[in-house]
């Protein structure tokens, strides 16, 4: 392994280790990470009402005559987020750089986990003997499998030194 | 596109082997957890045995007429899918290279899996059992092992297919191109750290 790599995997275990530590002390997850996750599902409440679902949300719960989940951590993409940012820090890359890809990395993964919130729902109303598998394996490792995309792709591009066309090749720049 | 295309055929192969596999895969992780928890325990009384995606914990002091407690253990294994849609992703990956970094990869996550389920039993035992739990286990252990099962299943699980994926399987940035390439120190850095990359292609005519 080069030193490169050590130092990778170092940051990012170190990284990774103090976000997880920051979201499990009680206050943070009280103050920040339940109302965030009663806003997701507030959100999700209006798209399934858009959707034809009769739902409504009690705190972290969306329920309807037919179904309730209860979204916890695990289920409002925090666990991914945790992950893209500890790796693009991790990553050599300029402030700026860095600054851009969790933007926009942290939007991408609460846009798409928005629609798995609100597709579970709609998959346990209407086909509750896969809402499990769906929950479970699925859409967790669809997730996460997004955050590791946009993190390739964004250190494509640091890598090439954020030059905004594709990142081009480090030797093409050469 | 087509890396699109290869993610989601791993993604949808790790995902028919996990099925299918993991019955048989429980029995094994059971058995092989169990004589990880018993050769530390005094007196020897942990049983575990796997059944409908499940883990069984058995205690040889439990009451004969309780019901046995269980564990999911599809939320402990399931992380093998990520590993597989990842290494899908890598060229070569029929190559020796890959194939071994592969094998290897599924032999730590196998170990990391044996960990888990020895912690979440662990935990089990330290949170969840009254005033049992209280007697056998301190406050420094209940929080200790409870933290250690949340991790794992909060991120732990992800960020280990990750860096396997990452360090052992995935295509393997040339040293010698990134030590040719002068566009800066992020980019020479990144590169040796594992941009994934074109960076690490090799150079091209003209």
């Amino acid at each position: 392994m080069q030193p490169a790599q050590k130092k990778f995997l170092l940051r990012f275990v170190v990284a990774l280790g103090a976000f997880y530590l920051l979201v499990a002390i009680q206050p943070v997850n009280d103050r920040v990470v339940v109302p965030f996750t009663e806003l997701l599902v507030r959100v999700s409440t209006v798209l399934l009402a858009a959707i034809g679902e009769e739902t409504q949300s009690v705190g972290t719960v969306i329920q309807s005559p037919a179904f309730a989940v209860d979204v916890k951590n695990g289920c409002n993409g925090i666990e991914a987020a945790l992950l893209l940012v500890a790796a693009m820090l991790a990553f050599p890359a300029s402030p700026k750089q860095r600054a851009l890809g969790i933007a926009a990395g942290l939007g991408l993964i609460q846009g798409v986990n928005l629609f798995r919130i609100v597709s579970l729902f709609w998959l346990g109303v209407h086909h509750r003997n896969v809402f499990e598998l769906f929950h479970a394996a699925v859409w967790q490792t669809a997730l996460i499998l997004l955050a590791v995309g946009i993190f390739l792709a964004w250190s494509r591009r640091a890598a090439g030194g954020g030059t905004g066309s594709g990142g081009g090749p480090v030797e093409a720049r050469a | 596109m087509r890396l699109a295309l290869r993610v989601l055929l791993g993604f949808l192969a790790g995902l028919a082997l996990w099925w299918l596999a993991t019955p048989a895969y429980d029995r094994v992780l059971a058995g092989v957890a169990e004589g990880a928890i018993r050769a530390f325990e005094r007196p020897r009384a942990t049983r575990l045995y796997a059944e409908d995606r499940r883990l069984v914990i058995d205690r040889a002091d439990f009451p004969s007429t309780s019901d046995r407690p269980s564990l999911p253990l599809d939320d402990l294994t399931f992380d093998v899918i990520l590993l597989l849609a990842l290494a899908a992703t890598t060229r070569g990956l029929l190559r020796d290279r890959a194939m071994k970094g592969l094998a290897l990869s599924c032999c730590v996550l196998f170990a990391l899996h044996v960990l888990a389920v020895v912690a979440s039993v662990e935990g089990f035992y330290a949170t969840r059992l009254g005033a049992w739990s209280a007697a056998h286990y301190g406050a420094f252990s209940r929080n200790l092992w409870a933290t250690a099962v949340h991790f794992w299943r909060f991120v732990g699980c992800y960020a280990a297919a990750f860096l396997l994926w990452w360090f052992l399987v995935r295509e393997a940035p040339a040293a010698s191109t990134a030590s040719r390439a002068p566009s800066g120190r992020n980019s020479s850095r990144a590169a040796s750290a594992g941009a994934p990359s074109r960076a690490s292609r090799p150079r091209g005519k003209g």
